[in-house]
């Protein structure tokens, strides 16, 4: 592990934590927007946070060391997985960070503790909220893995920053058609991870439309300050694998004070166009029913399958 | 040196015997003071001794790959016992060792829970017994004292299994295990009989290949074989039966270890003695893929803790399976790299499986005794009870699970790996077989997951849903003790696992999950120190909110089958579950309810469609032949008569 | 400059896109969604016309494209759209069959094997990895187009079927060299007859079953009610749709009853 990569490592993490709950509030005021409303301010997610730091953790006489440590073994998760994905400087790539593999399990890991703390309280919301979260996890799994192939296939290599690395230097869009279908499956499973409309409603605590949100009903006070901004530093880490994917252009290779500023601002901008369109999309379509859901996860399936075929093929 | 290098051999040779002899000796010494108090526990200690010596001489061997050969006992010069240790078999010794020397300490924590000094004894006897000729199994080099000790195996794991022979469900599935395990080893001696006809001898060594045909023969007979004993679909039905019905220490054996050995196995004579094919590795690809997803399917909807994690085993010897596939398929198209990560994953994860499921299994049998009850829907809130057994079944979950930074993400990524690469390949249809083959296993990973925050999930956390369960008490010292090793070496090959790669030689792909471990317990630090300064540090606690009602009582939990529901209804083709309700009213507009009945019907596929029309036409076949010997002197005579005119009609159309 | 290879990249693109939208018809129940994606679908062969135009620069390219573009994006969707608002059926929620999954699994099987097919067949002759993208993914619209009319029953689902059957066979002939326009042609009238004859038959039918069901309401009453017992199967299949959103919903009931 050189110096220069632990500087990355250090820059992209503060990035990441930072400046994500700046999208969450951006989707949510395009949403509003859309709905002819004035909506809630562009920092609001932060405001919320400062405000749940201040107020006092209530804990279930049912619960357990499950639920106490879950918020920090995710913050711990989500910062070691935003080294995977570089936003505003693209390092030299090392071996030991950057397999897809890894960086896809340690989203699981997250999502492991969060199913068993949803079930410790001993609520029906929780336990319901873990059920689908983990069946709905395991049903995406499999697209997750094709698209990675695909993505595999095409840059041969599976370690992401290579792959970044790689598409960076080719100038990406024209030479392989694979990168824009590519986008579009890991649009599709951006919308499933982040928990966003038609997979589940980040809005609602009515138990019909809770996916993600019941799992965390029973959290207060700094954890769940600090779970939904894991949460939000997910999305961001997946907007950023998007947009490091579809229009890389932009990012700084060495490391600068300016050239960082400049990628950091370029970065934000492409983000905030990533966040318009998912909310549009998000305003534009209702949630699906639960058991609709493994249908049109076959066909982002079927959609990346067909990516591979092309690929094997031609 | 050579005299050094002999003095090594010799130690090496010492610490075999001691271990093998001492496991002997255990045995004995519990089976003949049978009636005395402590001899169950001497035996154990006798079985940690010979176990912790033969963990020494296994990772001596691995590491300096130094191959010991023991010639013992001949009874004709073609059959004879003799051993062979090379690195393969010290590999499976390892296994064996470490998981058997966990289990020893553990049961002489379990066994209390018999009442009877009688069973105690003829258990730990018994036990050892099963240790050693598994042991001697691995390390045979003649396929006849292979076949002898497997047959022992297969004995002592027999009436181990029907050690609680009291119960019916006991006895059902002792013999359907013991008739699977015959069937196993039928087809084990029609395979050893068709290479000792082709080479001549009963060693077990590389076959000079004559004709294919012959060799594609023994290895479907191999196949099946030691696929009977793995557990593979379609032959695994006694894995459910057999493993929630022995006793947790021998289930733990049997689950780590045994069907390890069938694994071993098919390694030894698939790719040592015979050559495989490009068909052969697609036929085991296939077959681990199939008994991957279709084994954690089925898990998905047990409530009996000791049948899902024998489901689980199932699955993850699809996986090794799929591992081995990969190699065979890589080999066959010239990359090497990409075929010893092939084969390297479905070591590591034989190792890892046995270390993390009877991890789980040992775990799940304190549960099981703390709370006399195998049901997972009457126990909850263990985990303030039994707090080691709760975080040391913890760490058997997240291992399984395949998460970083423990072991079993290891093996499963080496695998992914392999998958990943297959664009290397030339030929396209096989490139997309094997990208299918990885979306399954894909979904199996995250399936099996979910199955584990169920099991954890259920059995432990909130409140607990029965009386039993409130009055558990925590397991006894030597049960966490010897789970405790189990879980300790997950942890450490999982995070250590790049820098025990690289002594051993093979520096692979495979990330420094050193770095993560540390990087993931700095942050936690880190964030836990931020949130100390910044949050504020009040708690309280409260009851849950239980939308108004006052006092929260267990039914109000989730229950387990509703967690795998949603799972449950996506695969109902798979499960073939039939819901069937009638409603009879007396009037036109259904309001005034007369009569109902609903029914759920669940199909036991394999066994409905597989195993009872297979059975029916065994017992057909065999009532017809019984019909033949009758009683009476003259069908006898008329079978002698026929044979002699069909043998003269022969003769004179030869001569 | 444009260059082959975005050329050859587009070609996959809209290839795949093309492919996501007959799965998308396959998989979806709302009504109104499955003509706006048949619509979709005949833009993007549109757009593969002018790509295939810019490279091959065959005037026929450009008349197919033009085309297509204003009968099979514009025409004959808002024709079926007016039928549905007609017929007033907002979803069409049975499978027949086949399940959406398997149908997929089933499509993606077809596709390999089509695939298989066309490169023994044709090895001989020096054509292009395009040409048999293209020729493989047309066949499979085909195919796709038959599964979606067996496993599906509404009449309008059925007409979608059949039109995506019709591009399947647009874009195979999209790939080949020599285009007789004739052909195309008569497609197209083929179609308009189609989507005429389709819609008077939707009309007929809903007239016929109106006047049907008032005849026969006195039997319709007794034999519905659950006096003497009627099972209700439930094997964990969809619930069935309400009467109102069905053209041919009576004949069900009384095959229903007839057990």
């Amino acid at each position: 592990m050189s110096a220069s990569f632990i500087e990355y490592g250090i820059l992209n993490i503060i990035f990441a934590v930072f400046v994500s709950p700046l999208f969450i509030s951006m989707i949510k005021k395009v949403k509003a927007l859309a709905q002819g409303r004035r909506g809630p301010s562009i920092l609001q997610a932060y405001y919320n946070t400062f405000k749940l730091l201040k107020k006092e953790t209530v804990y279930s006489t049912n619960s357990s060391w499950v639920m106490r440590t879950t918020p920090y073994v995710n913050m711990a998760v989500m910062c070691v997985a935003a080294l995977f994905v570089p936003m505003i400087l693209m390092p030299a790539p090392v071996s030991s960070i950057g397999n897809i593999i890894l960086f896809l399990y340690l989203l699981a890991l997250a999502k492991f503790f969060m199913a068993l703390s949803g079930l410790d309280a001993g609520s029906t919301f929780g336990g319901m909220g873990s059920s689908r979260e983990m069946t709905l996890s395991a049903i995406i799994e499999p697209v997750i893995i094709v698209v990675f192939a695909a993505l595999a296939f095409a840059m041969k290599t599976t370690n992401m920053i290579e792959m970044f690395l790689g598409i960076l230097k080719s100038g990406a869009l024209f030479s392989n058609p694979v990168l824009i279908l590519v986008s579009i499956s890991l649009f599709i499973i951006i919308i499933v991870e982040s928990a966003r409309i038609p997979v589940d409603n980040p809005e609602t605590h009515l138990e019909l439309t809770m996916v993600h949100e019941a799992m965390i009903l029973e959290q207060s006070g700094k954890n769940l300050a600090m779970m939904e901004w894991s949460h939000a530093i997910k999305q961001m880490l997946l907007m950023g694998i998007l947009i490091n994917i579809l229009f890389p252009v932009g990012i700084a290779t060495e490391l600068t004070l300016a050239g960082i500023a400049v990628s950091a601002l370029i970065f934000i901008l492409k983000a905030s166009v990533l966040s318009a369109i998912i909310g549009l999309f998000e305003s534009s379509i209702a949630k699906s029913r639960l058991f609709h859901l493994p249908d049109l996860f076959m066909i982002a399936m079927f959609f990346s399958l067909a990516t591979i075929l092309i690929e094997v093929f031609a | 040196m050579r005299q050094t290098r002999a003095r090594e051999l010799d130690t090496l040779n010492e610490l075999f015997y001691v271990g093998t002899i001492g496991l002997f000796l255990g045995a004995l010494f519990s089976a003949i003071g049978s009636k005395k108090a402590e001899s169950a526990k001497v035996s154990l200690a006798l079985s940690v001794v010979s176990c912790m010596s033969l963990l020494a001489f296994s990772a001596i061997t691995l590491y300096y790959n130094e191959a010991i050969s023991i010639p013992l006992y001949s009874i004709i010069p073609s059959l004879q016992f003799s051993f062979f240790i090379d690195r393969l078999a010290a590999f499976f010794i390892l296994i064996i060792s470490i998981v058997s020397l966990s289990v020893s300490i553990y049961s002489s924590g379990y066994i209390e829970h018999y009442k009877s000094t009688a069973k105690k004894n003829s258990l730990t006897s018994l036990m050892l017994v099963f240790i050693l000729s598994m042991v001697l199994v691995v390390s045979s080099k003649n396929m006849f004292s292979f076949l002898f000790f497997w047959e022992l195996m297969a004995l002592s794991s027999f009436i181990l299994v029907m050690f609680e022979y009291e119960k019916k469900e006991t006895r059902k599935a002792g013999l359907f295990y013991f008739v699977m395990t015959q069937l196993s080893t039928v087809f084990l001696l029609l395979a050893f009989i068709l290479i000792y006809n082709t080479t001549g001898s009963f060693e077990i060594a590389k076959m000079q290949l004559s004709a294919s045909g012959i060799s594609s023969i023994a290895f479907i007979l191999l196949f099946l074989g030691f696929g009977i004993k793995a557990g593979i679909i379609p032959f695994h039905k006694w894995l459910p039966y057999a493993h929630p019905a022995s006793p947790s220490n021998i289930s733990a054996l049997m689950s780590g270890i045994m069907i390890k050995v069938a694994i071993y196995g098919m390694m030894r004579f698939i790719l040592f003695v015979l050559t495989p094919q490009l068909s052969w590795g697609i036929i085991i690809f296939t077959a681990g893929v199939i008994s991957a997803i279709l084994g954690v399917i089925y898990a998905l909807k047990e409530h009996d803790i000791k049948r899902l994690l024998a489901y689980h085993s199932i699955e993850n010897i699809g996986i090794i399976l799929i591992g081995l596939g990969l190699y065979i398929i890589f080999s066959a198209y010239n990359l090497p790299e990409l075929a010893m990560l092939g084969l390297i994953g479905a070591l590591f994860h034989t190792m890892n499986h046995a270390l993390f499921k009877s991890l789980l299994f040992t775990t799940a049998g304190s549960v099981v005794n703390a709370t006399e009850t195998k049901n997972i829907e009457e126990m909850g809130g263990l985990i303030k009870k039994m707090p080691y057994t709760a975080a040391l079944f913890f760490i058997g979950a997240v291992s399984i699970s395949a998460l970083p930074p423990f072991n079993g993400f290891v093996s499963e990524l080496m695998i992914f790996q392999a998958l990943l690469s297959s664009s290397a390949l030339a030929n396209p249809l096989l490139e997309i077989f094997l990208i299918a083959g990885l979306a399954i296993f894909a979904l199996t990973s995250a399936l099996a997951a979910a199955c584990f925050v169920k099991a954890f999930g259920i059995t432990f956390l909130a409140v607990p849903r029965s009386h039993e369960a409130e009055k558990a008490k925590e397991a006894s010292l030597p049960e966490i003790l010897g789970s405790g090793i189990l879980a300790l070496s997950c942890v450490v090959l999982g995070v250590f696992s790049f820098q025990i790669f690289s002594l051993v030689g093979y520096s692979a792909l495979i990330p420094n999950l050193f770095v993560v471990g540390a990087l993931l317990a700095g942050f936690y630090a880190f964030a836990f120190a931020v949130m100390h300064a910044f949050a504020s540090g009040n708690t309280r606690t409260g009851e849950t909110w239980g939308c108004g009602i006052l006092s929260q009582n267990p039914k109000m939990e989730y229950t387990a089958s509703g967690f795998s529901e949603p799972i449950v209804t996506i695969f109902k083709s798979i499960y073939r579950t039939k819901k069937q309700n009638d409603r009879f009213y007396f009037d036109i507009s259904q309001s005034v309810f007369r009569q109902g009945n609903a029914e759920i019907r669940l199909m036991k596929f394999f066994e409905e469609r597989l195993y009872m029309p297979v059975a029916r036409i065994a017992e057909f076949l065999s009532i017809k032949a019984s019909e033949m010997q009758k009683s009476g002197l003259d069908a006898y005579i008329a079978y002698s008569f026929i044979t002699i005119v069909a043998l003269l009609i022969l003769a004179g159309l030869s001569a | 400059m444009i260059t082959p290879v975005m050329i050859d990249s587009t070609i996959k693109v809209l290839i795949d896109l093309i492919l996501a939208t007959a799965a998308i018809i396959i998989v979806k129940r709302d009504m109104l969604s499955l003509i706006s994606t048949y619509s979709v679908q005949s833009f993007l062969l549109f757009s593969m016309a002018l790509v295939l135009y810019a490279e091959n620069g065959s005037t026929m390219l450009l008349y197919l494209a033009v085309l297509t573009l204003v009968s099979k994006v514009i025409v004959i969707p808002k024709v079926m759209e007016k039928v549905q608002k007609k017929l007033n059926i907002k979803r069409d929620v049975e499978f027949h069959y086949l399940s959406p999954t398997s149908a997929l699994f089933t499509s993606m099987f077809i596709i390999l094997v089509v695939h298989l097919l066309l490169s023994r067949i044709l090895a001989e002759l020096q054509l292009s990895n395009m040409f048999f993208l293209g020729a493989t993914v047309g066949i499979s619209l085909m195919f796709m187009g038959m599964i979606i009319i067996f496993s599906r029953k509404q009449t309008i689902t059925n007409i979608v079927g059949y039109l995506t059957m019709e591009n399947g066979v647009l874009l195979f002939s999209l790939f080949l060299t020599e285009l007789p326009m004739i052909i195309e042609v008569l497609i197209i009238v083929d179609l308009v007859m189609l989507t005429l004859m389709a819609t008077i038959l939707a009309f007929g039918i809903n007239a016929t079953i109106d006047e049907f069901h008032a005849r026969l309401n006195p039997f319709i009453k007794i034999s519905e009610s659950k006096l003497f017992g009627v099972k209700q199967n439930t094997c964990g299949a969809e619930s069935r749709a309400s009467p109102a959103g069905k053209a041919v919903p009576n004949m069900q009931k009384f095959g229903g009853d007839m057990k």
